[in-house]
């Protein structure tokens, strides 16, 4: 009972369109922290929405990585689970519908520090590849006051 | 003017934050708990000198390089046996064996102490090394 019966075939990525995504959610939380304008991170919590309850399919930004990025890169075999990438989006909307709620409600502080905590996030992401909603996710779970678990989009 | 200050400070401890990761990351590092709880030791192989624990979770980026890497070296080792705990559901379990990350990966001796463990995907040799004391017997 305590070891993980085999998994069914999941979901998975090309690793370099969550990378790519991030680098964009970074420019766009810069730009929202640099300009408190609360359109854009609200709009940008839709973006995360999209990712974490419609599927990557659908996101704004991996559409871009399609379109525009994917064609000049070399086809790659290597795979990435969608469920960690969809949780991490997830945490992010979280974030994001905070932030712009304490911006739209002029409460610039929260407004700061949930963007900061978002721009964190993606930027680990994007720079390094380190996933920090999916990582701590036995953090998070062991926090969320939500009982038994946080994060059920996948 | 705030807020740009504040993004290039998030940006900064950010980067400092990602670089002591990537320092860390796959690293042995000393054990947290000593006595492993039943949970844990049942999953343990008695025939095996040391067994190699690996904490996953459904939404961990990393756990399946992990697992390929461990199971090999398992397989290729004598003594050396492998098991995989998911903590998804479990936070309890998460927290009495002090993770915060998956995956972590927890050398245990069949005694069912905690010899050390791993944040990160493990690093192939320096594991092997740090084990070959315990695999001795």
């Amino acid at each position: 009972m305590s070891t993980t019966p085999p998994v069914p075939p999941r979901a998975s990525v090309d690793p370099r369109g969550p990378r790519f995504a991030a680098w964009v959610t970074s420019a766009v939380l810069v730009a929202v922290l640099a300009t408190g304008w609360w359109p854009l991170l609200a709009a940008q919590a839709l973006v995360f929405a999209v990712g974490a309850f419609a599927g990557l399919r659908y996101a704004p930004y991996a559409a871009l990585f399609r379109v525009l990025v994917a064609p000049r890169l070399a086809p790659t075999d290597e795979r990435e689970d969608a469920a960690p990438v969809r949780f991490a989006q997830g945490v992010g909307f979280g974030f994001a519908v905070v932030g712009a709620l304490g911006y739209a409600f002029d409460v610039p502080a929260l407004g700061l520090v949930a963007t900061a905590f978002a721009l964190a996030a993606a930027f680990l992401n994007a720079a390094f590849g380190f996933c920090l909603g999916c990582e701590t996710y036995v953090l998070l779970n062991r926090l969320s006051i939500i009982k038994p678990k946080v994060g059920t989009a996948r | 003017m705030t807020g740009l200050y504040v993004a290039l400070g998030t940006l900064l401890v950010a980067a400092v934050v990602g670089r002591l990761v990537r320092l860390r990351d796959g690293r042995n590092r000393r054990a947290r708990a000593a006595a492993l709880p039943e949970d844990v030791r049942r999953v343990l192989d008695p025939a095996d000198g040391v067994t190699l624990v690996q904490l996953s979770s459904q939404f961990c980026g990393t756990c399946h390089q992990a697992k390929a890497l461990l199971t090999d070296l398992a397989a290729g080792t004598a003594g050396l046996g492998y098991a995989d705990i998911d903590l998804t559901d479990r936070p309890e379990l998460a927290k009495e064996l002090a993770v915060l990350r998956t995956p972590t990966t927890l050398a245990v001796a069949a005694d069912g102490m905690e010899l050390l463990r791993v944040g990160g995907v493990p690093k192939r040799e320096d594991l092997l090394t740090a084990l070959r004391p315990h695999l001795s017997a």
